[in-house]
């Protein structure tokens, strides 16, 4: 065989693989892209890794949710402050960033089914030897802007509120004195004061969780169509048990 | 040489803060234009819709008094950092030279939100200082060097028989310098410093990545949990508006009373 033959059969073989691949998303619409913002300063549910890739809980529990409902997931980094309004703006199809189901948040965004139960939880310094947020009256507490946990401490009187973009840098504020507790969800709060091996010395949690909250994946309202994928995946997800092999994996 | 000498030279700096000058008609109007437009627009949204502008409005001004704290305290203390670096630079002495030359180029070379962040967790590293006080260290130590180098320019603007005539007088060095050519150098470098200001206030606004509840931070809070990101990003663009536009008015009128030369004049 000579080599142009090669040549012009290797053509027309990629031009036919092309032209047939090229509509089958289209028709099947099986594939669909959805996009997401993530908030990925909240460990262990989403952060970044060593190798600059977001993963975390979150990320693997979506990723098999889409699986099991039939379409794909990007993940996008976006900063908390401001990631509802992105969702608003259709910079992203939906949010999935450790997001509890409020009703302020009902109100401007749909919610999918919860998917996890967490709590608020204390964290403080080792010396400090109140137990919960209203012994710290007089004092400062911190938590990352817009959460459930600066809306704690802001309902309690007489402790001040400090918000931060990051929780990260509420611990490490903390570790520097001037906070004299932090508030978060229990797996962050765990994963910082237990984990961690510079706060470990130095933190403790106090008291058991003092909310009762549900994390939901948020979408635009009214994008009633992937909140029922979204919805479908998350009942498979929980038949097939994998919201419990995830719990062990990155839950401890 | 001679003629030079008649008129005490001017230093352009370039920073984009506009003062107005009794001077310049246009930008005079357009400062009335921004400055009372500005104030009836927060006054109108406030009263036709107190329904988020109006509780907006009641929740932020904590922040403009922390805002304040910061760029004044943050002014002083560049001031007299900038002074120092200034005569440091001056200086025959190659260490204290080379150290305030030093000074001046890394914090030069280091955009102003990494080094508010690096000086504001570094210092927490090291000693307990409250955070309002880390942030003001942090911008005056940024703006130190800035002002360092105006004090630089301003001191050397002033021509050389000025220090020559005071020397031969019998005055030493730091006589000649604090008695004859800092006082004529402040003249010369007010119009700078009055832009360094304008810019620090509005650079203040940085601080609220540390946490600092100043006004943008309490917009952001507000924002956040109301969800009304563009009503509180108005309200608060138009508050900064209103209040650099305040301040480069009054430092204009300063700069008149002072009497500080202008090209333009």
């Amino acid at each position: 065989m000579n080599r142009s033959r090669v040549v012009a059969i290797a053509i027309v073989l990629a031009a036919l693989c092309v032209a047939t691949a090229a509509p089958d998303p289209a028709i099947a619409g099986a594939a669909r892209q959805v996009t997401v913002a993530t908030d990925a300063t909240w460990p262990p549910m989403e952060m970044v890794d060593a190798n600059k890739k977001i993963v975390g809980f979150d990320v693997d529990y979506l990723t098999a949710v889409a699986k099991e409902s039939g379409f794909t997931v990007t993940f996008k980094n976006t900063a908390w402050d401001g990631i509802f309004a992105g969702l608003a703006a259709g910079r992203y199809d939906m949010i999935a960033s450790s997001v509890t189901i409020t009703d302020e948040r009902r109100k401007q965004y749909d919610f999918s089914d919860p998917y996890i139960n967490v709590g608020q939880i204390l964290v403080v310094p080792k010396t400090e030897t109140g137990k919960t947020l209203a012994a710290l009256k007089g004092k400062r507490a911190g938590a990352q802007i817009g959460t459930t946990g600066a809306m704690e401490i802001k309902k309690t009187d007489g402790v001040e509120l400090k918000t931060y973009d990051e929780i990260g840098l509420a611990f490490e504020d903390m570790a520097a004195g001037r906070i004299a507790g932090v508030v978060c969800d229990e797996p962050t709060a765990a994963h910082y004061a237990l984990q961690r091996k510079e706060y470990k010395e130095k933190f403790k949690i106090v008291g058991e969780t003092f909310t009762q909250e549900s994390y939901g994946f948020v979408v635009k309202k009214g994008n009633a169509e992937l909140v029922d994928l979204l919805n479908k995946g998350i009942k498979a997800a929980k038949a097939k048990g994998i919201d419990e092999q995830l719990r062990k994996k990155w839950l401890r | 040489m001679a003629d030079k000498a008649q008129r005490s030279p001017v230093i352009e700096v370039g920073d984009g803060a506009a003062i107005p000058r009794l001077s310049d008609v246009g930008l005079f109007t357009a400062w009335r234009v921004a400055f009372f437009g500005a104030i009836a627009a927060v006054a109108y949204l406030a009263v036709t819709r107190p329904d988020p502008y109006f509780r907006i409005l009641t929740f932020v001004p904590d922040g403009i008094l922390v805002t304040f704290k910061v760029t004044v305290g943050a002014i002083l203390l560049a001031l007299v950092l900038g002074l120092f670096t200034g005569l440091g630079r001056l200086a025959k002495n190659p260490v204290i030279n080379g150290v305030a030359s030093l000074y001046v180029e890394v914090i030069r070379g280091i955009p102003l939100l990494v080094q508010i962040f690096y000086i504001y967790y570094a210092l927490g590293r090291i000693v307990h200082i409250p955070d309002i006080y880390s942030a003001v260290i942090a911008m005056a130590v940024c703006y130190g060097a800035y002002m360092g180098e105006i004090f630089r320019a301003g001191i050397q603007s002033i021509p050389k028989g000025q220090m020559e005539a005071a020397r031969s007088l019998g005055m030493t060095h730091t006589q000649a310098m604090s008695h004859i050519i800092i006082p004529q150098a402040v003249k010369v470098v007010l119009p700078p410093i009055g832009n360094e200001f304008i810019a620090l206030l509005k650079d203040s606004s940085l601080v609220s990545i540390l946490a600092v509840s100043d006004l943008l931070r309490r917009g952001r809070e507000f924002a956040s949990e109301s969800f009304t990101y563009f009503e509180t990003y108005t309200v608060v663009a138009l508050i900064y508006l209103v209040i650099t536009l305040f301040f480069s008015k009054l430092i204009g009128l300063m700069e008149e009373r002072v009497g500080v030369d202008k090209r333009a004049s």
